[in-house]
């Protein structure tokens, strides 16, 4: 498939998809719940009316019922208002990681698959090494050397995934490079620049979005065990994996453990199949 | 082809050994250059008790006066030659502290990567051959479920169920038989999903080739189809996904070994991060990359022998992904 065709096949497919809008059931559903813990995060006070810092001591431990969803925790605070709470602080961070990731990462791949020559192997032997660290190790270093809170949780997991971003962009930067279109432009006197800017990053971040879907979804999971090791901001926050590292200590009132930890999966599930099926319409 | 391969194998090595000095390098530079003084932030802890000439002494004694550049040089000689100097801590050499550990971790890891092999092959078969609308589907998402789950949740449920409700073991022995067992599947259980989705998309294209047609047409079972036929051809891209695997497994057994209250490499990361000993820190990056960078090597050499349409077309190294956008992505996911 050449990539004129390609091009003019996803316009197509994004008109029918603008006319149509039809859904999977599945994809409906994971909307559904990004749209609501999105709510959440915006505005956690419409959703709940108990205070998220502090308990009734007499109410502690219940389990889950009418009043409380969730249950509530050693110190009498309801837990669905602690998990409506933390929706901001996990999600944002998982955002800015996804947007150092994909700036810092594209930005290498872009400038490698460009320009080519030394900076490609120059940069290459970078992404090597970044690869070549565990993901997870390479952020638990990062956050050690700039300090334990939850934005610097955000910057390590940003960092551990930009070599994911470079690799993806300088294959699809290398593709289009050679494109039909690229050479006319070039034939027509286009600058460099013109056609870096104009014509190669536009065509070539198009794969980066179900890429960077995908890396919001493993960020709250990376950001979620940062917290959960305490590398992330301390209680009273109530960041997702924070709260299922304070319930692992009550495995006796397993809500404490199973609420948030099913509002995470729920998350990252419905967010990485909003990756498939953007993948798979594009 | 044999002097191709040959040139084809110097190559990789000289680049596996750069990778490895660039991930020493890197370490030491995210840890001496970003801002943040851990170093004497340990010294000066008042819980420590040393006065302001011992703090002196102790960074003259580890060279931490010098020159950033100099250090590194330093550091890096004794690197090449397998020393990794002292823990801050506990003044005591980071090698012996980390061969004290190696043991459960390996144990640990090899059983998860066991369980591992084991689930994908066992979801990779169901796939194929359980009837379309019982269960396929279901075995079809469990990857990306696998991949939606904390592996820390993971743990904590198995510990819930299999340790507080049926009693099978107890937190406070970790090293029992049963411990170890669940440790690694909560460990395992990730890992498994990437090597599946792997092997699942080779499956499907390995399940439509003629020769899979003829092997049905000759009336085997379905077991013997896909234990002889469908299972080697499909399994050679997965050599590349394992070495990405051992790296998620190195970086899992920091959570799980934490969960199950093992003791182990990734306990001592846990405690070398909360006292900021970096030279331990350093010395586990350094190891985890040298451990990545091999068995990549070695996934790359093995596999020009594995399978014979593996052509070394101008030394370049071999990508079992095809070029197809869709792959392309996938695959650059995978390595996260």
């Amino acid at each position: 498939m050449t990539l004129t065709s390609f091009s003019s096949d996803s316009r197509i497919t994004a008109i029918s998809r603008l006319a149509a809008l039809r859904l999977p059931p599945t994809v409906a559903l994971a909307f559904a719940v990004i749209a609501l813990v999105i709510a959440w995060s915006l505005a956690p006070g419409l959703f709940t009316s108990h205070s998220p810092v502090v308990g009734v001591p007499a109410d502690k431990l219940l389990s889950p019922s009418a009043a409380h969803w969730f249950g509530t925790d050693h110190l009498g605070r309801d837990l669905y208002t602690r998990v409506v709470y933390g929706t901001a602080s996990s999600v944002t961070s998982a955002l800015i990681a996804v947007v150092i990731a994909a700036v810092a990462g594209g930005l290498i791949g872009l400038l490698a698959g460009f320009l080519g020559g030394w900076v490609d192997i120059l940069l290459a032997r970078l992404v090597d090494v970044l690869l070549a660290i565990p993901n997870f190790l390479l952020a638990v270093i990062v956050v050690t050397a700039i300090g334990f809170d939850t934005t610097n949780a955000a910057i390590a997991t940003g960092v551990s995934a930009v070599a994911v971003f470079a690799r993806v962009m300088r294959s699809e930067v290398i593709k289009t490079r050679h494109a039909t279109f690229v050479e006319a432009s070039f034939l027509l006197g286009g600058s460099r620049w013109h056609i870096l800017l104009r014509h190669v990053l536009p065509n070539a971040s198009r794969s980066v979005l179900p890429l960077a879907v995908l890396q919001f979804g493993l960020s709250i999971l990376v950001i979620a065990s940062l917290d959960f090791l305490g590398y992330g901001d301390p209680p009273p926050a109530s960041d997702w994996g924070l709260l299922i590292s304070i319930g692992k200590d009550y495995l006796k009132w397993p809500w404490l453990v199973y609420a948030p930890a099913l509002v995470t999966i729920a998350t990252v599930l419905s967010v990485n199949r909003i990756s498939r099926w953007l993948r798979k319409t594009d | 082809m044999k002097g191709a391969y040959l040139s084809y194998a110097a190559k990789r090595f000289a680049q596996a050994a750069v990778v490895i000095l660039l991930a020493y390098v890197f370490t030491f530079v995210v840890v001496s250059i970003l801002p943040g003084d851990p170093i004497t932030n340990v010294l000066r802890d008042p819980q420590n008790g040393f006065s302001e000439d011992q703090i002196r002494q102790i960074i003259a004694a580890q060279g931490l006066d010098r020159p950033i550049p100099v250090q590194l040089w330093a550091s890096l000689s004794h690197f090449v030659i397998g020393d990794f100097g002292l823990s801050m801590r506990s003044s005591r050499p980071v090698t012996t502290l980390i061969a004290e550990v190696l043991p459960s971790t390996l144990i640990l890891a090899s059983e998860a990567f066991a369980i591992a092999l084991l689930l994908a092959v066992t979801i990779g078969y169901g796939t194929q051959f359980l009837p379309k609308r019982l269960g396929q589907g279901l075995l079809r998402g469990f990857p990306s479920l696998f991949l939606s789950v904390p592996n820390f949740v993971i743990g904590l449920v198995l510990i819930h169920v299999f340790g507080f409700q049926v009693g099978l073991f107890r937190v406070i022995e970790p090293n029992s038989f049963w411990a170890t067992l669940f440790a690694s599947i909560a460990l395992g259980i990730p890992v498994s999903a990437r090597i599946a989705e792997v092997l699942i998309a080779n499956l499907d294209k390995e399940s439509e080739q003629e020769y899979a047609a003829v092997a049905r047409g000759r009336g085997l079972t379905q077991m013997r189809l896909f234990a002889r036929h469908l299972l080697k051809p499909s399994s050679l891209p997965v050599v590349t996904v394992i070495a990405l695997a051992i790296g998620e497994l190195l970086g899992g057994s920091l959570i799980t070994e934490t969960v199950f209250g093992r003791t182990g490499i990734g306990s001592l990361v846990q405690r070398s991060v909360s006292t900021q000993d970096l030279p331990v820190l350093q010395a586990v990056v350094s190891l985890a990359a040298v451990v990545f960078v091999l068995v990549n090597l070695i996934a790359d050499l093995v596999y020009p022998l594995l399978d014979p349409r593996v052509k070394l077309i101008g030394n370049r190294r071999y990508r079992p992904t095809t070029a197809d956008d869709s792959a392309a992505t996938a695959s650059a996911a995978m390595t996260s």
